[in-house]
Formats: C-alpha cells, structure tokens, sequence
C-alpha cells in the first residue's frame, strides 16, 4: 500500500502550501461572485439618434415612440445625417433612424414609406439586434397591418422564461473552474517536483508509474469534488439558481473532466522541463479547447472544420451535459452519448499519461 | 591604503542576524580568505562590498570608496562571482565569455592569457549551449567568464565547489598571477588545501568573525572545526568476509550519439565494501551511477546489482537499494517525520515499524527536537546527515551517494563519514562519488575515472604505491592529467 | 555603446533560442486570430428546428419548405404535438420547434415557437428569425444599412482586442519573466556589479521586446486585412502610433511586475492574474463593458487595454480621425506616465 504514503505526502504538501489551500477555497468564490455579472453578451442600452426630415405629427409620434421605449435609450434628434454619424464615431450613439421627407403623406397613402436604419455595427450582434427591433418599432408604427401579423405568433422560452443570462453561463464557469483547479494545479506539481529533483529520488525507488500517477490523480479527484461545491452552494446562495436535473449527474460529470483535466497537465508536464514552459503549453491548449468549447458561442454556428473539432473536445462535451442537465433538467439518455465520450477521452488521456511518465530512460 | 575596510558591519533580515560587529582590512594585491561554515554570513559581506546589500550599522570602503554612497565608483572597480553564479543557459560557452568581457569593457582576446589555463580545457566545447555542459564544467566556464577582466578588487564566493582537485588547482594557479598584477582578491572555499593558499584568512561563524590570521594560524586555533581528526577505520579484511558481488559491471557503455559518456567499464563491488567512484568533472561518473540505479538504460554491456540484470530487472534492483543525488533530495516542505515516513511506507515498511525505527534514528542522530521542523528550515549539514540517513531506513543492500558532502565544513563532513562507517558495519554496501581527496583515503577501494573509462583501481595504499605518489591528492592529479576530452 | 549592443544581441539570442516560446510567441496570436476569425461567430446558422404540425396542408408546407431552404434553419424532424418536441430540446436534440396550428392555413396566424432559451441572446435571435423568415413582408417600410460592418462578422470587432490582449501579454508578461529570471538565477548580481548603467540593462532587455510586439502587430494587420478582409480604413500612422503608446505602457508594467516578483513562476501568476484575467473579462474584449454592474465598470475604467481596444476599433474599423480617439490617446498616455515613473522609482539597483 505505497499507494497510502504517497497520498499523504501529497495531502501534506497541499496543506503546508501557504498558496494552494487559499486557491481552492477563493478561486471558485471569486469565479462565482463576479463572473456572472461580467459574462453577460445581453444587448442592452442602445443609444438612438433620430433624423426627422418629415417633422409632421405623425414623425413625431414614432419618434416619441422611440423615445418611450424601454429597450433603446433615446439619444436626441441631429439636424442631418451627416450629423449623427458624427455622434456614432464619438461613441454617443449607436444607431440612427433617418424619416424621409414624406413619411406621413405616403403612410396615408398606403405607399411604403423608405425609412433608412443606420447602425454601428462593429460589434455584429448589437448592430444586427438593434437594427432588427428598431425596425420592428418603425413596421409597427408605419404599417400596422403587417405588425399585427408578426404579433400573431408566439414565443415559449423553455427552461429559461426570463431569458436569464447568469443561468446559461453558471453551468459553464463551473468548467472554468475545474479547467484551472485540476488542469494547472497537477502540472505546476509535477514540474516542481522535477526543478526541485525529487522525483528522481522517487524514481530510484520501487513506486510503479501506476501508482505515482495515481497518487498525483487523486488529490485532484477530491478537489475537484469539493469545488463543485462550493460552485452549487454559491449559485444557490447569490443567485438563487439551482440545478434542474439530479446534482449526482453534476458530480459525475465534474469527476470525468477532472479526470481529463489532470491527467493533460501530467501530460505536459511529462514533457516539459521548466514550469514556465509548462505553463506556456497549458494555457495554449486550455485557450483553445475553451474557445471550441461553445462556451461563449454556439458551437453550431462554427464553420464546418471547426465543428468537428467538438467532437474530441471534452470541454464541448462538458458544457453540452452540464446545461442539459443543469437547466433543462435532462437525465442519463439526454447525456448519455456526452458521458460516453467524457469516459473514453478522460481514459485515453490517463493511459497516455501514465506511458508518458518514464522512470527509466 | 588597504584595498578594503570593514568598520563594524552588521546586517539582519528580520530577526535572523546576519552579519554582527564585522571588522577588517584587507592590503593591496592580498589573497584575503573568507570562510566559514554554509550560513556563516559570507555572501552577506560580498554583497555588501560589491555594494548590492545596504548594511544596517557600520561602514566599509572599497578601494577607497564608501559601499553606501561610492556605488557607482565601486561597481567600476570590483568583479564578483557570486556563489551560485549562473551562466546563460541558452548561450553557447563562447557567447558567454564574450558577453561578460564586454560587460565590463574588455574582449577575450586582450585577456585570453589569464583564462587560458582553465578556458583551454573547455575551449573545443565554445559552440555548445552553457546548459549542455556538466556541472563542472559550468563552474569552469562560470570561471572563465569570472576572470575575464581585470578588476582592482576580486570577490569570488566559492568558486570551487563541485570542481575537481585538477582544475582547482589551475585555479588557484590563475590567482597567484593576478595577484601579481596587483588584483585584490577575496575569495571563500570549504577546502583545506585552498585555505592554505590564501595569505591571511578570516574565519566567520554565525555572523561573527571569530578571527583573521595567517591560515597555519587560524586552522590551528580552530582546529576541531577544520582539522578534525582522521576516522579510525579499520582496513577490511576481504579473507574474513565472504566475497559475494554486489555490483559486477562489464563492457558497460552509455553513449550519447556519438559521444561516449560511459566507455566500456569493468568493476566489481564487494559487500560491505566502501567503494569510493572518483573522476574528473564530465569524467561520466553521474552517468555511470544512472545506469546503476536503473534512472538510465546503457547502450551495450552488462550489469547486475544486488543480483538484477540493470538492464531488464530495474524495478527490482530498486527494491533493493538507496540513493542519496546530489540535489538534495527530501521534500523542503515536509517535516523530519513526515518524510522518514513517506519513503519507509513506499519501501513497503509497516506503520508500527516506521514510528519504531523512526524514534531510533532520531534518538541516534540526536535529532528528536527538531521531529517536526521542515526541512527547509534545517542547516545544510543536517539536510544531508537526515538525507542519507532516510536512504539506509529500509536496510538497502547498496547505498548510492552522489557527492553527498559537496559545500560542507570539515567538521559536518566527518560526522557524515561517521555515518558512513556505522551502514557499512551493518553490512551495507557504500557506493560515493567526492571531490574531497581526504575522504578518498577513507574508502576500501576507489576507482578513478578518466574520460569515461576506469583508470585506476584499488585501495588507496595500492593506488599510492602502484603510482608513486605521497597521496590521493597527488595520484588524482597525476591521472586525470591524462584526459584529452574534458566534458561530457 | 557597444555594452548596450551586446546587451541587446544576448536577448535577442535568448527569446530566438527558446524554441517554445518562440513558438507560443507566434503560434498565440495566429491561433487567436484563427479562431476568432472563423470559429468564434454568433451567427444564427443551423439552428435545428421541429415543426409541430398535425395536418400538412399546402399552406403549412409552403412556410416550412420556405424555412428549410433560408440558411438559418435546418429541419430536423416533424412530430405531432408540442410534448414531444419539447422532450427532443430537452435530450439536445433540437434548438427549436415551431407549433403550426391546424387552421394555419385559412387564418394565416396562431403560430407558437417553443424555443430552447438556455441561451437567451441566440434563443431571442432565433425566434426573430424565425418570424420573419415566416412573415416574409414583401419590400418592409425599413431600410437597414449597418455601417462599417455590412456583413456583421464578428471579426471586426474581435481583431482589435486581440491586439489589445496579446500586446499586453507578449511585452508585460515576457519582459517581467526574463528580468526576474537573471535575478532568479543570480545574474543580475553580476550584471549590477558590472560597470554598466543600471537603467541601459533594463532598456536594453526591453529593446527586443519592443521588436517582437512590432512584428505580432503587423502579422496581426496583415492576417486580419488579407484572411479575414477586415479593411484597415484608419490612417496607418496613428494605428502604429497609438499602438506604440500602448507597448511602451505594457512594456512599463512588465518592469513594474519584474520588480515585485521574486521568482518568474510569481511574475507569471501575477501577469496572468493581475493582468490576463481583467483584460479577458473586464476590458469590453469580449463582453461589453456596459452591460456590467456599475461596480465593475469602475474597475474596467483603470484597464489600458479598453482604451487601446476602444481606439483601435474606431481608428481601424470605423476609419474616424485622430481628433475622435483623442480622450482615449490622453488616458492611455497619462497611464504610460504614471507607470513609468512609478517602475523606474521602484527599480532597485540594489538587492533588498
């Protein structure tokens, strides 16, 4: 039972770190407490500016329209075009509504009125969203008719009625926070060790590579464990958000990933020699596997190349199983393929890391 | 004018005092000694003569400037080669040597005679990366860049550690003609031999200088610090004991591409036998040691220890012995206790047995107080006494130490070869590399290692009388003379 | 003159030597640029939808094929009632499912969508268009023109703050790790010692740095005008300008972490935690800074980048002049100075 001592190193190792132990407990405290009110892509505060070259009573009740609107903030009315493109390159405005000359004799005139929408749309989704309601504000207003038949449809928001930005990324931040804790924290050991030259001392002894490996792995596995937590009694207590689907599904998932998670940073740091090094290599992989992950964007709207890539992605499988159970309450046959896949990538990855790890060269 | 003044220089960090109430003076063009034992305080005091510390009471001079307010006329008139001096890693041997020149307004060329002793030896490796060389070879280059120019005032804090007794000598060599040329020189060893070259030396311990004299006289008054005297060790009789083989290696090779680090050795180590593995920096014989702890495969040849093929059986040999690197090798952040139990429960010992044996141990070693301290915090003697001692715990058949007493005072050292002594009564077998040639003289039998091939084997008195030469010293010298190549 | 030189070549040879990082140092913002280039887009693309019907009258099939052939929406199968749509959301199975009613047909009107709003920007997206998709109103009364970006890649708005984030991070971070290496590993005792002027040792590390965020911007420029078509519309030299304000700020904080830092594994937490995180989270990079609480948009205002980002996103994109990024050229020099002076203050030319 080497296995017994190596542990309890390990666990006195942590526990003498004055860094680790505050890392585990702060980490996901931090993530927890700011992350949600950061990772908010909601569209929201669009300035407007109004160029009415009609200045008719019927104008003036679709600019008081605008103005009355919650979801625009109503800027002011520029005298030209020109003008107001002026505040959009200040950064004053957003968007730009422009009423031709004859807008209200040709609304009574059954013509259709050309109003133009100018929006600033370096930032794509602001520029298409803004655009898209204003001109559903100006349809409204300029053709009734055609209005009342886009009402006619309704729209059922599942799992999500409040269109609640903090529950769709809490799910995931839980990912980031098993990513850094189980991903970095094995790696930073296993280099240390090597700069500081004891695991040559370990490796002149009779510890298998299994067991080593493991007693690396474990420690983690408990971390990981605790984190996850802390990461669902915080999103309880702040934000009054719990999971939907059975919190044993939780564990499990977070389980699997800690397991992908740390044997990658065995990995690396079986290859690297510095912790710098290790650190460089880490942070490369994790950005991308992040950035793959549909994290922040949906997965979906990738091109084709760079969908396929979720296929071996872990972090993609993750966040996939943690939402549909987190938020839409799924149970095993919704997440079945994604555990499926967790257990085959985290395995592989383990086997690669135990091979990688040579006592003898 | 005296080169250097010291008037009652103290300096703490914290609570931990440093330096207390330091005073001398060192002439113009003298070969000042500073030593003491590690944590002495002798960095401290270099870097408050390079002007790099600022001290809390007390003034010094150097060349006639004040360290505190003369910063920037001292720093154009001192070199200084720190104790861990590093060199860069990534530059070749070359591009270092000529990027410390200009450093300090020189060129290689105008100053090649005065490296040209030491940098010849490594000059055929200039192209290669600093960090593919071996340590010693590092030191040798670190050396070189060292010596490089020409400053009024020399500091060289401890230059030679993990040097072989060859270079060292050409070291000291290179000393003796600057200080012809006038150079000031301050310098700090952990070697007897050296402390003899100086010209005055003081003698510094827990921050306070104990005294400065002539060497003859300070190693005199110290005596039971520097001069201990030699173990008692009774020459083994192989007739009474029983002559099983603990090591036998033949034809053993390691190559590295085409270089040969280990070149075709021979030897046989019996049991209980103290078995001194001597050679030159880059001689081959860390590599050798690799290959015998199964850390490395060799590339041709055979070798078995404690009865194991090394080269399919290495799990088991490990099973069966301990080693001791020369990193040091216990985990910094776990306790004296802690770590006795880590490595006795991986070599499968019951609990009840570890906290049995444990109590023992540090009853013997006289170290029960301190059970429960980090070994961070232990004095580096200590550090390796606890090392080796937790190598042993499990009864191994063969111990391995790899330079086990580098940096340490005369004293610490004789108590580790004490220790030494009590594992090979119980009948394990002491496999030890050193630079230190008195400890040489304490083995049953050394090899010598020249170039990657066993020069020389025997008791030291065969080695003495075969070679004609007084002493270790003297037959170390004589052979690794012979070396063409000059790293690994 | 030729110490500094000398100087300059040995760093050189020590970023040039380091294959890895040389690697990381062009590999990161070619895979950056790369990602957020294609990868990273929140376009309604392939949403999978379920149509809800339970007679397939002409009508209902005419809206449906008409959905199935825009590019937004795939149809992924047909079920006869809301419940098991839901149920195929639920298993992930489906995006969206649209509920036709039976009289679809003579009415025009009824229609339900029952969206997956996990996510609440794309499930808002999504359903708009899906109306109008279905709507489809012949010649609207609107005429949207979207400035600057017509085609709404997020491209546009990500180059610029790739160039704000990597800038950073290549001369903060790299500068602060290879100053406390020497100290690590004790050279800079030696190099202090040396008659050489504490301030040229510094300037002179900080010289290939300088060199190297210069060469990733350009590779950034030319990638993003010649792979990703995003125009440069703005004048070169005020890009270059602006960015050459923004490197002298980051190289400063490189010195100022080098001086805190004892050991590179520190002075790599702290670039990565004091630096990387904020600028990741709070700097209007990718989240923008005005949907945050009010508390964190005061944090946001002490981040360079933001200011760098915001600059270069009017300078580059929207092709304005100089006198229009104005404040934001103040501040990123009123910055610079502050924290230069602050590092150079605080650069010991002893060791504590």
């Amino acid at each position: 039972m080497t296995l017994k001592y190596l542990l309890q190193k390990e666990f006195i190792q942590i526990r003498h770190n004055s860094f680790i132990p505050r890392l585990i407990i702060m980490f996901p405290i931090m993530v927890m407490c700011v992350m949600p009110w950061v990772m908010n892509m909601e569209v929201k505060n669009i300035v407007v500016d109004v160029v009415d070259n009609d200045r008719s009573t019927e104008s003036h009740r679709l600019v008081h329209e605008i103005e009355a609107n919650r979801y625009f903030i109503f800027h002011g009315q520029q005298p030209t075009y020109q003008a107001a493109l002026e505040d959009i390159e200040h950064s004053k405005a957003d968007i730009i509504l422009v009423i031709p000359q004859n807008y209200s004799r040709d609304r009574t005139l059954g013509r259709m009125p050309q109003v133009l929408i100018a929006a600033n749309a370096v930032n794509g989704t602001k520029g298409a969203l803004g655009s898209i309601y204003l001109s559903q504000v100006v349809t409204a207003h300029a053709q009734p008719a055609v209005a009342a038949l886009q009402k006619q449809a309704s729209t059922l928001y599942l799992y999500n009625r409040h269109l609640n930005f903090k529950l769709f990324m809490i799910p995931a931040l839980f990912a980031i926070v098993m990513m850094l804790l189980t991903g970095y924290l094995p790696t930073l050991n296993i280099v240390g060790e090597k700069e500081a030259g004891t695991i040559e001392q370990i490796n002149v002894t009779p510890v298998s590579k299994w067991t080593f490996i493991l007693a690396k792995l474990i420690p983690y596995w408990l971390i990981a464990f605790f984190v996850i937590t802390v990461c669902l009694l915080l999103s309880w207590l702040i934000y009054g958000i719990t999971p939907v689907g059975n919190v044993a599904f939780i564990y499990l998932l977070a389980m699997l990933l800690a397991l992908f998670f740390s044997s990658f940073g065995l990995i690396v740091s079986n290859y690297s020699d510095t912790m710098q090094q290790a650190i460089f290599v880490m942070w490369f992989f994790v950005m991308i596997l992040m950035l793959l992950s549909g994290l922040f964007t949906p997965t979906r709207s990738m091109p084709p190349v760079a969908y396929l890539s979720t296929y071996v992605n872990p972090m993609s499988y993750f966040i996939d199983a943690m939402r549909t159970v987190f938020i839409r309450g799924g149970g095993l046959n919704s997440i079945g393929h994604q555990l499926l896949a967790l257990s085959v990538i985290g395995l592989t990855m383990g086997v690669w890391a135990v091979i990688s790890y040579k006592k003898n060269k | 004018m005296n080169a250097i003044e010291v008037n009652n220089i103290s300096k703490h960090y914290g609570k931990v005092k440093a330096l207390q109430n330091v005073s001398f003076s060192v002439g113009e063009g003298e070969i000042f000694g500073l030593i003491g034992p590690d944590g002495a305080g002798k960095t401290s005091m270099y870097r408050i003569l390079c002007s790099l510390l600022l001290p809390n009471e007390g003034s010094a001079s150097v060349c006639g400037y004040d360290v505190v307010s003369g910063m920037k006329e001292v720093r154009k008139r001192v070199g200084y080669m720190p104790g861990r001096f590093s060199l860069y890693q990534d530059l070749t041997v070359e591009e270092n040597l000529k990027f410390f020149a200009t450093l300090f307004n020189t060129t290689v060329e105008e100053n090649y005679d005065s490296i040209k002793a030491i940098y010849s030896q490594i000059e055929r490796f200039k192209t290669r990366r600093a960090g593919a060389l071996s340590g010693g070879m590092k030191q040798k280059l670190a050396l070189c860049c060292a010596l490089v120019h020409k400053p009024q005032v020399l500091f060289l804090d401890e230059p030679t550690t993990g040097v072989d007794p060859v270079s060292r000598k050409e070291f000291w060599e290179i000393l003796a003609h600057l200080k012809e040329r006038n150079i000031t020189i301050i310098a700090s060893t952990p070697y007897i031999d050296e402390v003899q070259k100086c010209e005055r030396v003081g003698f510094l311990s827990d921050g306070i200088l104990k005294g400065v004299g002539t060497p003859d006289a300070i190693l005199d008054t110290f005596k039971d610090i520097f001069n201990p005297p030699p173990i008692e060790h009774k020459q083994r009789d192989d007739t009474e004991k029983e002559t099983e083989n603990v090591i036998e290696v033949e034809h053993l090779v390691k190559a590295f591409g085409s270089f040969h680090a280990v070149d075709d050795i021979s030897f046989t180590v019996k049991k209980g036998e103290i078995f001194g593995f001597l050679g030159a920096n880059g001689a081959g014989k860390t590599t050798a040691m690799h290959m015998l702890t199964g850390l490395n495969q060799p590339t041709s040849g055979t070798g078995r220890v404690v009865g194991f093929d090394i080269r399919t059986q290495y799990e088991q040999i490990k099973q069966h012995i301990g080693y001791m690197s020369q990193k040091f090798s216990l985990y910094e952040d776990l306790t004296v206790a802690e770590n006795i139990r880590l490595f006795a429960g991986i070599y499968g010992m019951q609990d009840d047995d570890i906290r049995h044996k444990t109590d023992d141990l540090l009853q013997r070693l006289k170290f029960s107080e301190h059970r429960n301290s980090l070994v961070s915090e232990l004095p580096l003697g200590w550090k390796q006494k606890l090392a080796f001692s937790v190598s042993i715990f499990h009864n191994p058949g063969i111990v391995f130490l790899d330079e086990p007493t580098g940096g340490v005072d005369p004293a610490t050292r004789r108590q580790f070869w004490e220790l030494i002594y009590d594992a090979a009564e119980r009948g394990i077998t002491v496999f030890v590399t050193t630079h230190y040639m008195d400890e040489a003289e304490y083995c049953d039998r050394i090899s010598i290692m020249v170039d990657g091939k066993i020069k020389a084997l025997g008791t030291p008195d065969e080695l003495k009388r075969k070679l004609k030469q007084p002493d270790m010293d003297h037959v170390f010298t004589y052979l690794a003379r012979q070396a063409v190549r000059s790293s690994d | 003159m030729k110490q500094f030189i000398s100087f300059v070549i040995k760093e050189a040879k020590h970023i040039i030597r380091d294959k890895r990082t040389m690697l990381m140092l062009f590999g990161m913002p070619t895979a950056m640029m790369l990602l957020f280039g294609f990868a990273i887009t929140n376009d309604v693309r392939n949403v999978r939808t379920i149509i809800v019907m339970s007679n397939a009258d002409y009508a209902t099939q005419e809206v449906v094929d008409r959905l199935g052939a825009s590019e937004y929406f795939t149809i992924s199968k047909m079920v006869a009632t809301p419940s098991e749509a839901e149920k195929a959301i639920q298993n992930q199975q489906a995006d969206m499912a649209i509920v036709f009613p039976h009289d679809f047909a003579s009415r025009r009107t009824g229609l339900q969508f029952i969206v997956d709003g996990a996510d609440p920007n794309m499930a808002q997206q999504w359903s708009t268009y899906a109306n109008a998709v279905i709507t489809n109103p012949k010649g609207g009364v609107t005429n949207t023109k979207l400035l600057y970006n017509p085609q709404m890649k997020s491209t546009y708005n990500f180059v610029p703050a790739i160039m704000g984030m990597l800038l950073m991070l290549i001369c903060a971070m790299m500068t602060s790790i290879s100053i406390v290496r020497e100290k690590e590993k004790g050279t800079m005792e030696v190099l202090l010692v040396s008659p050489t002027q504490p301030l040229m040792i510094i300037i002179a590390k900080v010289i290939p740095y300088l060199i190297l965020a210069f060469l990733i911007l350009i590779i950034i420029l030319l990638m993003s005008v010649f792979l990703f078509g995003v125009p440069v519309q703005g004048s070169l030299f005020w890009i270059f300008s602006i960015s050459t304000l923004y490197i002298l700020l980051a190289l400063s904080l490189g010195l100022l972490i080098s001086n805190i830092a004892k050991t590179q594994l520190v002075a790599l937490l702290m670039s990565a935690m004091v630096l990387l995180m904020p600028i990741i989270m709070l700097s209007g990079m990718v989240f923008p800074v005005e949907s945050m609480p009010q508390i964190l948009q005061y944090v946001s205002a002490v981040i360079p980048t933001r200011y760098y980002i915001i600059a270069m996103r009017k300078l580059m994109i929207m092709g304005v002049g100089i006198e229009q990024v104005l404040n934001e050229t103040l501040i990123l020099a009123g910055m610079l100075i502050v924290l230069l002076s602050l590092s150079l203050a605080m650069f010991k030319k002893r060791l504590e």
